[in-house]
């Protein structure tokens, strides 16, 4: 649930984002009375807003203890598996089964 | 090869580029959809808060730039028979003489009728948010140069003080007119207005509107 918050969240805020640029940008380039107030008001204020759904999704995906990560990584396993790829031996597991080696 | 003349033109361009990358990461994060590992988190970091923060706060100083010149003021109609008559190199109003002068003559609006005080820039500019107001409300459809508009006027008596940021009144050429001397206490005061003799600021513009020149002659003596 938290995961798929975190994502919409995530698209929303890139999406108006964009929104926010095009009017920043569209008062840069034709930099009408008009269009300038509307630039630096509604503009930046999408932008600010955006950029605030884009903190929350964050701090909602490290409440969820880096979930997406999580599940990034049971993801690849099961692709690894589908083609049949070998799994890596673990960090920690190599360096102990080095130092068993070392003491015999 | 791109030339840039001067900061609002700097700006305009750190704006455009740092919104092009802004723009690149988001279209990229939108397509192509990667996991949120750290990478992407920084990268989005970048494309939804840092770049979009540059072209904001450069956006901002450049716009800000640009609404000094006679070029952003001539770009509501009803300011076209103003800003014709300052452009004007025959013209020998007041407006135009002042729009000839290399030191300022691109920003001679906003030179002369921006307040003079500490926070001068901001009320000037607050103003401005309430020309833009009666632009939409009132003149809108109102010819080629608002001719068929109510007249327009200034919000508050002209100050000498504008004119004095650079005509001191202490200069000998200036002191040596007659005029000039016998009030020129009251002018320092602003008892006497400069604009009380020099009246003939915007004399084609005024001309533009019956109702605004009707009013020029009634204070003709």
């Amino acid at each position: 649930m938290t995961h798929l918050t975190v994502r919409r969240l995530t698209y929303v805020s890139a999406a108006a984002t964009l929104g926010a640029l095009a009017l920043m940008v569209a008062s840069l380039v034709s930099p009408k009375p008009v269009l300038l107030v509307f630039a630096m008001s509604v503009g930046q204020g999408l932008g600010t807003l955006s950029l605030a759904t884009f903190l929350l999704a964050i701090a909602l995906d490290l409440q969820s203890g880096g979930a997406m990560v999580d599940q990034v990584e049971e993801e690849v396993a099961e692709i690894k598996s589908a083609m049949h790829l070998p799994d890596e031996p673990a960090p920690e597991q190599s360096e102990r089964t080095r130092d068993t080696t070392a003491h015999e | 090869m791109i030339h840039v003349d001067s900061l609002e033109e700097l700006l305009r361009l750190v704006a455009l580029v740092a919104a092009g990358i802004s723009a690149l990461i988001i279209v990229w994060y939108l397509v192509r959809r990667p996991p949120l590992g750290r990478l992407t988190k920084t990268l989005l970091l970048f494309g939804l808060g840092i770049m979009p923060g540059l072209v904001a706060l450069s956006g901002n100083i450049a716009g800000y730039e640009y609404t000094l010149k006679r070029e952003f003021c001539g770009s509501c109609h009803v300011m076209g028979a103003y800003v014709r008559d300052a452009e004007n190199p025959k013209s020998k109003s007041l407006a135009a003489i002042h729009s000839r002068n290399h030191r300022f003559g691109g920003d001679s609006c906003y030179t002369c009728h921006a307040d003079y005080q500490m926070f001068g820039a901001l009320t000037t500019k607050l103003n401005g948010l309430k020309h833009l107001y009666f632009y939409v409300t009132e003149y809108a459809s109102t010819g080629p140069d608002g001719e068929g508009g109510p007249t327009i006027h200034l919000y508050k008596p002209f100050k000498n003080d504008t004119c004095m940021q650079c005509h001191s009144t202490g200069a000998p050429r200036w002191a040596g007119v007659e005029e000039h001397q016998s009030m020129l206490e009251d002018i320092r005061k602003g008892e006497m207005s400069c604009i009380g003799c020099h009246s003939e600021v915007h004399p084609t513009a005024l001309a533009h509107r019956p109702k605004a020149q009707a009013k020029a002659e009634e204070r003709k003596p």
